[in-house]
């Protein structure tokens, strides 16, 4: 309990002192997520456990090795994801190449057929590996793709309200995100469909500090319209471990580089 | 037999009876409002009958939903419905589709993340060199004529929406609306009209089918036609009965007894709790001519005696006395043919059996006692005037038709004693002539069919299933039936396999000196041993198994090392998907030569399967080349080809096809059409390539799907009628033989009804009429109506033959007044059963064409086989009379 209650009072600490938060713009708030959602560190590695539930109460797992590399702070990125489990899909690859003014690269490596393929992705909200979760769940969705307003400030949480730019490229109409407000982390984020029904709940359900970085440990998305929900695990976490640029090209999408294994 | 007893509390106290009849009759009435209609023909089984229980369960599995499917049309324009103006109201209409929802009831909406519309389907194409991509086929309306055939062109190109979702020619779309429960389809149908006619007049047509809609359409019309129907039916028996007795007063007491009898008895049928099914929604028109029946043997003896006694009661005792003991026994054998339904394996059915008995057994006691106290009622002048026309002998003084009637049947009572040897003759040619007509009768249904042709829900089926690959559904379902394998022999196969291609041929697993591929096995084969002697549990076998290889990777030191392991791992999970068997191309292939077979036959438009999706993925994945449509070649690839699948919009479409373990597959077979006839064909058709092509896998094969639900019930209610028929008609026959003490007489007694109900099959199979639930049911209610006749034919016969003492003298007796109350029945129930054909629902049209040719077959067969029969049988059927 010590360590995690620490890093929360050193990071209170550290960003409570240049000024009042309260006095922060949303777009400042916005950015402040985004950050310490997608960008902590200068690169990381995580290893993932995702259990899909579905509404009958049928679990599928997923397992899988996270390696992200910023190349700059807030900007273009890099992710390579590598599974694991189950067996039939072991040495899976998908790579990611984030922008933000264009749109991402992606590659998906199928080690049976030996095939490379590049994955168009004008649109990042499809399923990520059959899960609840989508790929801009897992490398972010672009602030400035949404209007963002803040729409409730608690002792704990900035509420804001999202709504996105360009209604026919998402499913939904808007969403509304919980930051925490001391490590800026999104701790909820409620997703309203066309009618205005609530109809998926992101949350983070567990934080811990990692090497400095209040870090999610274990998030959840729920399917309130179908039933459903997937959970992943995180763990063997680590930041700043070096990962070298070299790694997120095609190359090593048929043998694995060697930080994959840990 | 002293039958007036009976009737003497209704003969001292007729106001009370009537008021007590009435206050019954109104406390049954208070139940009529809490009724609930059921059309759903799944519940012409029971709850938990195996195949309804399999159907609920594979819809779970595989989130399978009843489905409203809207067509939209445009024969007219060159590029079909791909035009923009058309697009854009699709895209409108799907919208609307798509958020429908019962604000009063929770449980009713139109299941939205499983609708198929061009706005919320994937399309899975190339999008440059080495390049694919997922995306939505139509997420905003094209405004070009370029987009809207590109849309088109990506639609057909993919084999899951080509014949679905859009039809070849590029004419047509159909959206599929799932739905939360059936019994919404209805509403969203009307939902659908109202958005269609918001368009105003536009070049495409709309068109909106699916079994749900037939059903609960069904439903809807069925209750109106119960509120039409059975008052017009009533109305037209009044009508008949006013020509016949020229008595207003007289004929409102049979008019009272039918309705009595009907609120009555659906106020029994509603107030214990049963749900108005179709089948029970008949009752009233079945009860009301056997409800007016009695009353009409009643009021024509009174009609006929009554001026000679001029003294009521003594007229309705001597009635009473005479009509008694047949009516009493038509009224329980009708009774028990009816109550022999119970005997079905269909609950509806059993429902409707013993609610008509009841009924029956109501509208007799009903008779007995309401006739005479509204006799009593009438004020003596009133009778004055009262059955002045007929007399015994067949003259009378009224006007119209009835001496007509009164000398057809004194001429019919000579011409069936002279003749008796050519109505025999006759009689047994008109058997063989049924026979063969039955012979040729072909079982089938189809709910579709219960509208007339020009309903727009029939017009609909014919259009979308001249464009589409068909609009009815059936879901083969296949599954896995090989035993699990013990952990042991996993472990043993698995290190033998490493040891054959790591190990140096010579070497033995004990040598002292191993090379390192040599010592990694062995560190394999330690590991997977002991594990199985911890787990018996395959599943957790492999994932501890799994882990511990897993460990053993990540710590290889040297790239030798790490392909090991890898392949130490790969060999695991080819081993442990072993068990999945719809991953294995072998088995798959196997699918497609299946699928390919079902095809063949012109019964089925098209199925989906895993099959078409991982060729289409996979087709993808390899370049979109025409050739590339193929499976990959091992189970891992099936596997990552469908884990890309799962990166689309919609991942769960994949679990409509198989369950998350690979064990069991739903191929989705739609049928163009409905009929029962045509799903048993293709169930045929299964059975045919299943035994000249096992599978590759021990598997099981299941079939669900409504219109698969349709046919096993269909079978259960033919071969539960005929049970329940041939039950009844000895059950009938028994007791025929036991009013009459003779077992002669009781045969004799059947004769007309075994005629009839020749007659109306044999007629059935002649004309090409599908043997359906109605016609099912129309045997019962011959047994009940032709044996009326027949009893009081004969009862009357034999206390003619008595006072008379010879055949040749008592006939002139019995072709006067019993020969005329019976040809009056038989008129008036026909003839007031004709409205019925004007109904725009086809179970009613049957009902009413059928139960107007029963009374007419049944009475003539009465008319001319019976006293044909007693001539030739004088000498034996009167042998104790003398």
């Amino acid at each position: 309990m010590n360590k995690p209650m620490m890093a929360v009072a050193a990071l209170f600490f550290f960003w409570a002192l240049p000024g009042s938060a309260a006095a922060m713009t949303v777009d400042e708030i916005v950015d402040r997520a985004n950050l310490a959602s997608y960008y902590a560190g200068d690169d990381g590695r995580s290893e993932v456990r995702m259990t899909i539930t579905d509404a009958q109460g049928r679990e599928r797992q997923r397992q899988f090795v996270i390696l992200r590399h910023n190349l700059e702070e807030g900007g273009r990125q890099m992710y390579y994801v590598y599974f694991q489990r189950p067996a039939d899909v072991r040495r899976m690859v998908f790579m990611v190449h984030k922008y933000l003014e264009q749109d991402d690269d992606r590659w998906l490596y199928l080690p049976d057929l030996d095939l490379v393929r590049r994955i168009a992705a004008a649109d990042k909200r499809s399923s990520f590996a059959g899960s609840h979760f989508l790929y801009e769940d897992v490398s972010g969705r672009t602030p400035a793709d949404d209007n963002h307003e803040l729409v409730e400030e608690t002792d704990e949480h900035y509420v804001l309200e999202a709504t996105p730019l360009d209604v026919d490229l998402v499913e939904f109409s808007r969403y509304l995100i919980w930051i925490d407000k001391e490590h800026f982390l999104p701790v909820k984020a409620e997703y309203f469909d066309r009618n205005d029904d609530q109809y998926r709940v992101v949350e983070a359900l567990e934080i811990e500090d990692v090497d400095g970085f209040p870090t999610v440990i274990q998030s959840r998305v729920r399917d309130l319209e179908g039933g459903g929900e997937t959970v992943m695990s995180f763990s063997n976490v680590s930041y700043n471990i070096g990962l070298d640029e070299s790694l997120f090209t095609e190359r090593y999408l048929r043998r694995p580089p060697r930080e994959v294994r840990r | 037999m002293a039958g007036h007893q009976w009737i003497l509390p209704a003969l001292n106290r007729p106001r009370l009876t009537i008021t007590l009849l009435v206050l019954t009759t109104l406390a049954l009435a208070a139940m009529l409002p809490r009724v609930t209609v059921d059309t759903n023909p799944e519940n012409m089984l029971a709850a938990d009958e195996p195949v309804r229980l399999f159907h609920d369960r594979v819809k779970e599995e595989f989130t399978l939903h009843d489905m409203v499917v809207l067509g939209i049309v445009n024969e007219e324009h060159p590029d079909g419905v791909f035009n923009p103006e058309t697009l854009s109201r699709v895209l409108e209409i799907s919208r609307f589709a798509q958020d429908l929802s019962d604000p009063d009831n929770p449980d009713h909406q139109v299941v939205s993340r499983y609708v198929i519309a061009p706005d919320v389907v994937d399309s899975i194409e190339q999008a440059g060199p080495g390049q694919i991509r997922f995306e939505w086929l139509m997420r905003t309306a094209p405004t070009t004529r370029e987009e809207a055939l590109a849309v088109r062109d990506r639609a057909l190109d993919n084999p899951m929406l080509n014949g679905t979702m859009v039809s070849g020619d590029g004419q047509a779309l159909a959206l599929y609306l799932p739905l939360s429960t059936k019994d919404y389809a209805h509403q969203v149908r009307r939902a659908l009209l109202e958005k269609i006619e918001d368009f105003g007049p536009v070049p495409e047509e709309f068109h909106i089918t699916g079994l749900p809609v037939a059903e609960e359409t069904f439903g809807v019309e069925m209750f109106v036609q119960m509120a039409i129907s059975a008052p017009l039916a009533m109305l037209a028996i009044f009508l008949l009965m006013l020509f016949f007795f020229r008595q207003l007063r007289m004929i409102i007491a049979p008019m009272i007894v039918a309705m009595l009898t009907v609120i009555s008895t659906m106020g029994l049928l509603i107030g214990t709790g049963q749900t108005v099914h179709i089948m029970s929604s008949m009752i009233p028109i079945f009860l009301m001519p056997i409800a007016v029946v009695d009353s009409i043997h009643i009021l024509s003896d009174f009609f006929d005696h009554y001026q000679q006694r001029r003294n009521r009661i003594q007229t309705l005792k001597e009635v009473m006395d005479k009509l008694f003991t047949p009516m009493f026994y038509t009224s329980i054998t009708s009774a028990a043919g009816f109550a022999s339904l119970a005997l079905t394996p269909i609950p509806p059915v059993r429902v409707f059996g013993i609610f008509v008995a009841i009924g029956i057994i109501l509208a007799w006691l009903i008779t007995i006692l309401l006739i005479p106290a509204y006799i009593m009622l009438m004020k003596e002048e009133q009778l004055e005037n009262f059955g002045q026309e007929p007399t015994p002998e067949g003259g009378g003084d009224g006007g119209g038709r009835k001496p007509l009637l009164g000398r057809h049947l004194f001429w019919l009572g000579d011409f069936t004693y002279r003749h008796a040897k050519l109505i025999a003759g006759g009689s047994a040619l008109a058997l063989v002539v049924a026979g063969l007509g039955i012979s040729q009768i072909q079982v089938n249904d189809n709910p579709m069919k219960w509208f007339t042709e020009k309903h727009p829900i029939r017009e609909a089926d014919r259009v979308l299933n001249r464009h589409f690959a068909g609009t009815y559904e059936a879901y083969l379902v296949l599954e896995s039936t090989e035993a699990e394998p013990e952990p042991a022999d996993l472990a043993t196969e698995l290190w033998e396999s490493l040891w054959d291609d790591y190990a140096h041929p010579d070497r033995v697993p004990c040598d002292i000196n191993l090379d390192p591929p040599e010592w990694w096995t062995l560190e394999a084969r330690y590991e997977a041993e002991n594990l199985a002697k911890e787990v018996a549990d395959p599943d957790e076998f492999f994932r501890r198994l799994e882990d511990k290889w897993e460990e053993r990777l990540f710590a290889a030191e040297d790239d030798a090392s790490y392909d090991f392991w890898i392949d130490a791992l790969d060999r695991l999970g080819e081993m442990q998907g072993r068990d999945e068997i719809f991953r294995q191309p072998e088995v798959l292939d196997w699918l497609i030569e299946l699928e390919e077979h079902l095809v063949g036959a012109d019964t089925v438009g098209k199925t989906n399967s895993v099959t078409t999706l991982v060729r289409k993925v996979y087709q993808e994945l390899l370049g979109g080349a025409p050739e590339d449509y193929r499976l990959p070649a091992s189970s891992a690839g099936v596997s990552q080809t469908l884990m890309a699948f799962q990166n689309s919009h919609r991942p769960d479409d994949l679990w409509h096809l198989l369950t998350p373990d690979y064990r069991k597959a739903n191929v989705w077979v739609q049928l163009k059409d409905g009929d029962n006839m045509v799903m048993e064909r293709t169930l045929a058709d299964l059975e045919e390539f299943l035994a000249a092509n096992p599978p590759p896998r021990e598997l099981r094969h299941d079939w669900a799907g409504s219109t698969y639900i349709n046919v096993v019930w269909q079978e259960k209610m033919v071969y539960g009628m005929l049970m329940a028929f041939m039950g009844s008609f000895i059950v009938v026959f028994l007791m025929m033989t036991l009013l009459f003490r003779s077992p002669l007489w009781g045969l004799l007694a059947m004769i007309p009804m075994t005629v009839t109900v020749a007659f109306i099959y044999g007629l059935i199979g002649i004309v090409g009429k599908d043997y359906d639930m109605p016609v099912a049911v129309l045997s019962s209610l011959t047994l009940g109506l032709a044996v009326d006749f027949s009893i009081h034919f004969l009862q009357r016969s034999r206390q003619a033959y008595q006072r008379a003492g010879s055949w040749a003298a008592a006939r002139r007796e019995v072709f006067a007044e019993p020969a005329r109350a019976i040809s009056r029945n038989a008129i008036v129930v026909a003839v007031g059963f004709l409205p019925l054909l004007a109904a725009p629902l086809m179970p009613y049209k049957t009902v009413g064409f059928f139960l107007a040719a029963i009374m007419a077959v049944s009475g003539l067969a009465t008319m001319y086989m019976l006293p044909a029969a007693i001539r030739l049988l004088e000498p034996r059927l009167f042998r104790n009379f003398r």
